[in-house]
Formats: structure tokens, sequence, C-alpha cells
């Protein structure tokens, strides 16, 4: 790591540190095609929802409310709600992208993802010198896109042969699992994760799935706490 | 649904999907974040995938179902274990698949 990487290095170290979740990505992809043909959608309509939109949890959120003719500002509304922790992710990133042209960063903030972002932060957090962030990010962005959408299609495609009692959509949750486990090692963190948890599963009923946001607000804000409590602690115990 | 009303969905789930993920991006500098807002940003990752992530193994169909009798559960706790011992992101979707399939389907023989 002495030399400085190019441009290429970068993009595929992105792609490369992406794959590892690559097979959670595709069941979840694949799952959310099946789901989509599966409450009604036409073939074509399901392939324009999946190139149009590339949300995985806002498409699952709304296909209920297509299925039971909802009012489309609900479904608008819905999909608003389930997106907003990439606000979130926005506020991080925007730092690295503010030099771009307004078309680069509209492309680069559509194209990302849950997986994306917590290996973005987690360069970020142990390179914060990292000189390739767009392309890094570009390359991890890519390759999820590529994996989301073949997965999709396949899914549309062979929703009447792809079997739906198996559980695949497990495999999605299990790759996040392992995203969130490395980010638990220390303890504010591990407040957030718990409180996040908690609030997440009581507030499941709330409408529009309100409960998600509720649950990230409340546990950014029991990580901060608990920060603030830790570091304390550590300053009272030692002479730094 | 109509047909129309249909694609009309789809086109305002993009919109919502691109002004959440690009609206801050495009603001450029005019927008400011307080520097105790962006400290909690660090956190945002971990608590956001939790919150997707806890409902999935922990509520079926509505209902809180914190025990053994919950193969999610058991196959999403067998992915933590697999994980901390290994670091390996395939070997946490395997065996917590595994897990899973063991525990609903039952064991061979």
């Amino acid at each position: 790591m002495s030399a400085a990487p190019s441009a290429r290095d970068a993009f595929w170290r992105g792609v490369r540190e992406l794959l590892p979740a690559g097979p959670g990505v595709f069941a979840w992809g694949l799952v959310t095609g099946v789901a989509m043909v599966k409450s009604g959608l036409t073939v074509a309509q399901a392939t324009g929802f999946s190139l149009l939109a590339y949300a995985g949890s806002a498409q699952l959120a709304a296909l209920p409310l297509i299925a039971g003719a909802a009012p489309v500002w609900v479904v608008a509304f819905t999909a608003l709600i389930v997106n907003l922790r990439f606000v979130v992710y926005a506020a991080y990133t925007r730092g690295s992208f503010q030099h771009l042209s307004a078309g680069r960063r509209a492309l680069l903030g559509y194209l990302v993802g849950d997986v994306m972002f917590v290996r973005y932060v987690a360069l970020l957090t142990n390179h914060p010198d990292y000189p390739q962030r767009v392309p890094y990010y570009l390359g991890g962005a890519a390759a999820n896109w590529v994996v989301w959408q073949v997965a999709s299609l396949l899914g549309i495609f062979g929703a009447d042969v792809i079997p739906t009692d198996w559980g695949l959509e497990l495999a999605g949750t299990l790759a996040l699992v392992a995203l969130v486990v490395p980010l638990c090692a220390r303890l504010p963190a591990l407040a957030g994760v718990a409180v996040a948890s908690a609030v997440a599963v009581a507030a499941r009923g709330l409408p529009l799935r309100l409960g998600l946001l509720l649950a990230v607000f409340a546990g950014m804000g029991a990580a901060l706490l608990a920060e603030s409590r830790h570091g304390a602690a550590r300053r009272g115990s030692s002479a730094s | 649904m109509s047909t129309p009303e249909i694609w009309l969905s789809f086109l305002c789930i993009t919109l919502a999907t691109v002004v959440t993920r690009s609206g801050l991006l495009l603001a450029g500098r005019r927008f400011v974040i307080p520097p105790r807002v962006e400290s909690a940003l660090r956190y945002a990752p971990a608590c956001a995938l939790a919150a997707i992530i806890a409902p999935d193994l922990a509520v079926d169909d509505g209902a809180l179902r914190l025990g053994l009798d919950n193969p999610r559960l058991l196959a999403g706790a067998a992915g933590i274990a697999i994980f901390a011992l290994t670091r390996s992101t395939i070997g946490t979707i395997l065996g917590g698949m595994i897990a899973f399939w063991l525990l609903t389907f039952g064991l061979p023989g």
C-alpha cells in the first residue's frame, strides 16, 4: 500500500470487496423478481419496475399495495419512507463526491445500496486518505447492480419454476448479518444495533414501514449516548 | 390497479429512490450538516442493517417469535456465530441456509 493505486485498480478492488456478499444480493434479487410476478405484475411490468427503481426493499414494500389497489400516493409515500435511510447514506458520502458534476453525483447516488455503502464506510474508516474513492465506489456499485439485475430478471422469467418455499430470501438477510457483525466490534455501535433491532421489532406494526426509520434514529441516538459515556469513562481513566 | 396506474406507481417509486439517494448529493454545499449529526452518521449503516435484519429473523406473520421453535432466528444466530469464527460472508450465507433447511425440513435419514 505504498504507491497510490490507479483508478482501474481501485475499481476492481471495489468489485472484489463487494462480491463476497454476491450470493446474498443474488438470492435477494431472485426472490424480489419472483415476488413481483407472483403479486400479479406482467413480465414486462416487473422488468420495467426492476430496471427503473433498482430498490429491493421499496419494491417489496410496494407490491402488496399495488396488488391491493392502494392509491398511488400511498405507494409513493411508502417507497419514500423505506428509502429514507439513503438520505443518511448520502449525508456521509457527499463530501467525497462534491467535486464531481451534477450528473455524476446523481448517478453515484442512484447506484448506492446497503452492501455497497457498508463497504465504502469500511474503506474510509481503514484508509481515511484513500485517493481513488470514486472508482472504488463505482466498482462496488456496478458489481452490485449487475448481480442484482441478473438475479431479478432470472426471478421474473423463472417465477413459475423457482420454488418459493425454500426460504431463499433468508440468504439476503444472512448477507446483511455478515455485514453488520464486524461493525459491532465497539460498544457504541453494539448499543446502536441492539436498540435499533428492538425498536424495529417493537414498531413493526406502524403504517408505511415507519418503524424502520424510527429504529435507525433510535439506534443512532443510543450509539451517540454510549459513545459520550464510554469516552468520558476513558478520559477519566487516562491522562489524555 | 389499472395498467397506467401501475406504471405511474413505478415512476413515483423511482422518483422517491432518486430523491432520497441523490437529493443531498445534488444540494451541494448550501446544505450544511452539524458536526454532531455528522458523527452520528458513522453509526447509520449498522443501525439501518439491524433494523432490516431484526424483524426478518424475529417476526413471523406479524407475531414476535423469540423461541427455539423459530428456524429463521436460529439460522441467524448460526450465521452470527459462523461469521465471528470464520469472517467468511459466503460461509455465513451457506451455513445459515443449511441450518434453516435442516430445522425446517428435518435432518436427512
